[in-house]
């Protein structure tokens, strides 16, 4: 699955999982919104280090990283 | 849900009331147009200051706080730089008169250095401190106050160093955030970063150890981009301030019956009567930490929505502090929506550099483990430097034993907020099973751990597990 739909469709499934089906575009704020917790923001990392190897110890974390769908699409790309 | 559940710029749609679930005391006035037009207008700006000057109107420092939410929201285009000029005026122009010449010096020897280090991260991003900005600024301010604090006392220069470490404490968190934006994108130079160093809108609550929100690079995503956003947050921080008006006088109602018409002792003073074993009802005791748990609640937050109130109003859509704890379902959930800020500040400092770094491969180990780092040792670090004073009386290491109490709290609440993570969500059906059971549960937790949420200067820990006992009238 192309890296944009992958990423899209784990954030669909973490916010429907908290009751959140309202739709989001790419360049609409998960986080930053309060949509998603830092919890959730942990799922995010756990998913980018499973699916595309990213190691945030290397390169630092920070949330505004992995905020928007085209955020983390950046980070990956 | 979350604690900025009611944040966001969102779209402007028609309102329609849908009874009982949309019937709401305030009503969402930032989802009407017109009223968003008129607060576009310069009588609704008006009207809008003038809910603010009401409001603050028995704060010392109504004049600086309401001139600086009128200049930014005259000057949009200059917000940041009257949030760097309002977050000097405190320490340097309004604090001058109470202030020793030398307090003044070294709150800009404390400026300075935090230029410094900002500068120093941004230049030499491969050296030690420029990959651990935040672990090289925290270690180094704790072990010079351990140094400093067995330093000969009496002379200038113990003095001068106490004082300096004294005040550098008051900005530790603020320094903390600007360091982590050093490898920000889009990240503001020291000048704007300085704005971030106690916002004006803190002077809003006298009450100084409440957290700040984040820094910079929060306040940059959260900013007014045009007009009618700057109109929905300034509505909302209205709103947000008259709600705070509306539990301050809950808590007033709450406090003149508990302890006045009940007569009620204080739970400070049931424990103070508890150690030298004066006799009171078991219920009596109960009673004053239910009611405790509740004060605290409403007093954290009435101040939390004063001061995003405020920060709202000066065109920064904020989430609340504090967002409807008692709904919540799950120990980490309650955590996120009493103290917002707070928590944000445990877990970008102490969360995740652990989760980012260690026990990668055993996943549950890595989140228990980031989740301690912060609930515990990070809420440890925090408060214990709050107390400079008791530090420099006592001793490093007398005031960190006589923390054992707190230590113990911030295990069980380490401990509790990690089982609740790592536990799998149970979506129980009904009212009653899926909401009021896990609230209460929750609340309950949170209640009788409040017994022992004391810092430096609590009676030893074995008056509180026996209080607690008596509360259950396990002991006499």
């Amino acid at each position: 699955m192309e890296p944009k739909l992958a990423v899209r469709e784990f954030l669909q499934n973490l916010l429907a999982r908290k009751g959140d089906t309202q739709p989001f575009s790419d360049a609409d704020s998960v986080l930053a919104s309060g949509r998603l917790q830092s919890i959730d923001a942990v799922e995010i990392v756990v998913f980018l280090e499973d699916r595309f190897g990213v190691d945030f110890a290397d390169i630092g974390f920070d949330e505004e990283k992995i905020d928007t769908v085209e955020d983390i699409v950046s980070l990956i790309g | 849900m979350s604690a900025g559940a009611d944040a966001g710029f969102g779209a402007i749609t028609p309102w329609r009331l849908r009874f009982p679930k949309d019937l709401r005391l305030i009503p969402r006035f930032e989802t009407y147009p017109s009223v968003v037009s008129f607060a576009q207008t310069v009588p609704g700006k008006l009207a809008l200051i003038a809910i603010f000057g009401v409001g603050f109107y028995s704060n010392p420092y109504w004049l600086p706080l309401l001139t600086l939410l009128v200049l930014t929201t005259a000057l949009p285009a200059y917000r940041r730089i009257l949030l760097t000029f309002g977050a000097l005026l405190w320490p340097f122009v309004i604090s001058w008169r109470v202030a020793t010449p030398s307090q003044l010096i070294d709150t800009a020897l404390v400026l300075i250095f935090a230029g410094l280090m900002f500068d120093a991260a941004i230049r030499f991003p491969h050296s030690w401190f420029g990959r651990r900005p935040i672990v090289s600024f925290l270690g180094g301010f704790g072990v010079s106050v351990l140094v400093v604090s067995y330093l000969p006392s009496g002379g200038r220069i113990h003095f001068e160093l106490w004082q300096f470490l004294t005040i550098l404490s008051l900005y530790i968190w603020f320094i903390g955030y600007s360091l982590l934006d050093c490898t920000s994108k889009g990240r503001d130079d020291f000048a704007l970063q300085l704005g971030t160093y106690e916002p004006f809108w803190m002077q809003v609550s006298l009450y100084p150890p409440l957290p700040c929100l984040k820094g910079a690079r929060y306040l940059r995503r959260i900013e007014s981009k045009d007009s009618e956003q700057l109109a929905i947050a300034q509505i909302k921080g209205a709103k947000l301030l008259v709600w705070s008006f509306v539990l301050s006088v809950l808590l007033k109602v709450l406090v003149r019956i508990v302890h006045g018409y009940l007569g009620i002792p204080t739970y400070p003073e049931m424990l103070a009567f508890s150690v030298p074993r004066v006799p009171f009802p078991w219920f009596t005791g109960l009673a004053s930490l239910i009611s405790e748990f509740l004060e605290n609640l409403l007093r954290v937050s009435v101040l939390g929505h004063r001061i995003v109130a405020c920060c709202r109003m000066a065109g920064f859509l904020a989430l609340r502090n504090t967002y409807r704890p008692l709904r919540s379902r799950s120990v980490a959930e309650f955590w996120n929506r009493y103290l917002y800020y707070f928590k944000e500040l445990l877990v970008d400092f102490f969360f995740y550099p652990t989760f980012m770094r260690y026990f990668k491969r055993w996943p549950r180990l890595r989140l228990f483990a980031a989740t301690f780092a912060a609930a515990c040792l990070g809420n440890m670090f925090f408060h214990f430097f709050l107390q400079m004073g008791d530090i420099e009386k006592f001793g490093f290491w007398k005031t960190l034993a006589g923390f054992n109490v707190f230590m113990f709290y911030t295990i069980v609440l380490a401990i509790g907020i990690g089982i609740s993570q790592l536990r799998e969500p149970q979506e129980k059906s009904g009212w009653f099973r899926g909401q009021l059971v896990p609230s209460i549960c929750v609340a309950g937790f949170f209640c009788i751990l409040r017994v022992f949420d004391y810092g430096s200067t609590s009676p030893p820990i074995q008056e509180h597990f026996r209080f607690l006992a008596h509360i259950f009238n396990l002991v006499s």
